[in-house]
């Protein structure tokens, strides 16, 4: 069988595997921290903004 | 190196740690101070923990051992530690647990369990299990260390044993939670360093990833036994490759990969982490940190183990005799000699830290959840703490005497502890935390059961243990004897929880526990 970076396949997914899982943690971290936060931050100001104008009425 | 700096190296160290077990004590006011250092954790400090608790020196010494004799193929368990490691541990369980804890006012997983289903019995019988098989895993945790102590400095076992449970206990006792997490946090540093700079160095002498692979995946089996192999695992193929389908080799990996993998989402030791953190963002904020702390401990240590071998028989090297002196050996006989004193800090720091955690929990466990709240049923703060500090110190003491006579190989021992709390505790605390129609007697058959027959086959079939402890397995088929009882408990474990939850449905008081658990979910 041929090898990739001197591995058989099925060792190899486990090599490329486990750094992809930790790449995916900094990505779900980045996510939660920059992304989400701001459709958190555009849902609030919008509520924020929609209870205001209930209190104009 | 000689004894004398083995003794400023240990003095400098307790030194260190005392000073934070003395900044922990000046904290700790409240039993929530003590066992969730006040709830009050940080992203940072939770990471280092979680990852300083979970990967011992057994991970660094003892599994880089295995994966020389078992090749890359172990790194399907890297691939596991921070997938569900961290990944689904944090995600699936992190946030509710945290969440649960802070409505039942749980501080270990004995008292979440005994909370949420109304019953000191059930907190009282998991603190017992827990405590009891928590001294096994210390020991094996004590055995990797001072092995590699015996290595390098050529002091007695025995030495380093007393030395080493000595500062530990001292600064856990008088600090908390507190001290045990601060001193992770530097202990955690010291071990990405020391793993960092030791990877690196071997692939460097290899020339790189590829042909440092590559040259793992030349070596035959001749090759292997010249170089002082007793024996070659049945089904081992090379190095780099997987072994063959079903073969005895095939069967140890499937049992360390799983038993270990899976076995992380009960760790009563883990799961106090959670407890600890000031809020779900902080544990939400720890998985990026958590993630690349595991894979630089784990995938390292799995990786070098296999390059070993080729850096063994390039330097003219034997063979140590036994997996868990081949990277100390590599360490002493190839690296400069500052590295050799660095790689010690980062041994001792892995080994400090999974110690602390387990003296901690197993201390909580007979303290709180076995005493004060089945036995004493209401005491003080001041005296809950004071219990609970005493059941530490019985719990360290009874750690040293069994490591002054310990078992054999050290990372099977972390498979047996893992499994068996997987086994045990994995069913109840998934389904307590997310299904609302789980009972008290559920989750006492779902405990119960996955206890007894992970014990019963343990003593009477497992390949490593029943020999041991009974002359023989029960079977020679070694596809029976060979698979980790977690294939099977942890299914058992699940069903009996489901069917005792359906067939004995919860009363008024476990309903209004369950009402109160799910409050903030």
């Amino acid at each position: 069988m041929a090898l990739i970076l001197g591995m058989d396949f099925f060792v190899f997914i486990a090599w490329i595997g486990t750094i992809l899982a930790a790449i995916f943690c900094v990505i779900y971290g980045i996510y939660y921290e920059y992304i989400k936060k701001s459709n958190n931050d555009k849902d609030n100001s919008s509520k924020s903004i929609n209870k205001n104008k209930k209190e104009v009425q | 190196m000689d004894v004398l700096f083995f003794a400023i190296f240990m003095a400098l160290f307790a030194g260190v740690f005392a000073f934070l077990g003395y900044l922990g004590y000046k904290k700790t006011k409240t039993a929530e101070d003590y066992y969730v250092a006040g709830r009050k954790m940080g992203p940072i400090v939770i990471a280092f923990s979680y990852g300083a608790t979970f990967i011992s020196a057994v991970a660094l010494i003892g599994f880089s051992g295995i994966s020389s004799v078992y090749g890359h193929s172990l790194l399907w368990l890297a691939f596991l530690n921070i997938f569900v490691g961290i990944l689904i541990a944090f995600i699936f369980y992190g946030f509710r647990t945290r969440k649960m804890g802070l409505s039942l006012k749980a501080l270990t997983l004995p008292e979440l369990l005994g909370n949420r289903f109304n019953s000191t019995k059930l907190q009282a019988t998991s603190g017992l299990i827990i405590a009891v098989f928590m001294v096994f895993y210390t020991t094996a945790v004590f055995l990797a260390i001072a092995t590699l102590f015996e290595v390098t400095f050529g002091i007695p076992y025995w030495i380093c044993v007393v030395v080493f449970t000595i500062v530990v206990g001292l600064y856990l006792i008088v600090g908390g939670l507190y001290a045990v997490m601060w001193t992770h946090a530097i202990q955690g540093i010291l071990m990405l360093i020391g793993m960092v700079i030791l990877t690196i160095g071997i692939y460097m002498m290899l020339g790189g990833i590829g042909p440092a692979h590559e040259a793992a995946s030349m070596l035959t089996q001749e090759d292997l036994t010249s170089m002082g192999w007793t024996s070659i695992p049945s089904g081992f193929t090379t190095l780099t490759s997987f072994p063959e389908l079903f073969s005895p080799a095939y069967m140890l990996l499937l049992t360390l990969i799983f038993g270990v993998g899976i076995g992380v989402l009960a760790q009563p030791q883990l799961i106090v982490r959670y407890l600890s953190a000031k809020s779900e963002k902080a544990l939400r904020r720890a998985i990026p940190y958590g993630g690349i702390f595991i894979l630089l401990m784990t995938f390292t240590a799995f990786s070098i183990g296999p390059l070993s071998n080729v850096l063994m028989i390039n330097n003219g090297l034997s063979y140590p005799g036994t997996p868990d002196k081949v990277v100390p050996l590599i360490v002493n006989e190839l690296f400069p000699e500052w590295f050799v004193v660095l790689f010690l800090f980062a041994v001792l720091s892995a080994a400090m830290s999974t110690a602390s955690a387990l003296f901690h929990t197993a201390g909580a466990s007979i303290g709180r959840d076995v005493f004060e709240k089945s036995l004493m049923k209401k005491c003080s703060e001041k005296k809950s703490l004071l219990i609970t500090r005493i059941a530490t110190l019985g719990i360290v003491f009874a750690t040293l005497i069994i490591s002054l006579n310990p078992p054999d190989v050290v990372a099977i021992l972390t498979s047996f502890f893992f499994g068996l709390m997987a086994c045990t505790f994995l069913a109840p605390y998934t389904l307590m935390l997310y299904w609302k129609k789980i009972s008290r007697f559920g989750a006492w058959f779902g405990m119960l059961g996955g206890f007894i027959f992970t014990m019963g086959w343990y003593v009477l079939i497992y390949f490593k243990t029943a020999p041991e402890l009974m002359g023989r397995s029960l079977t020679e088929n070694y596809l029976i004897n060979m698979l980790d009882p977690i294939f099977i408990g942890l299914p058992l474990s699940f069903i009996l929880t489901i069917i005792f939850s359906f067939l004995i449905k919860q009363d008024n008081e476990e309903i209004k526990s369950m009402n109160l658990a799910f409050e903030n979910i």
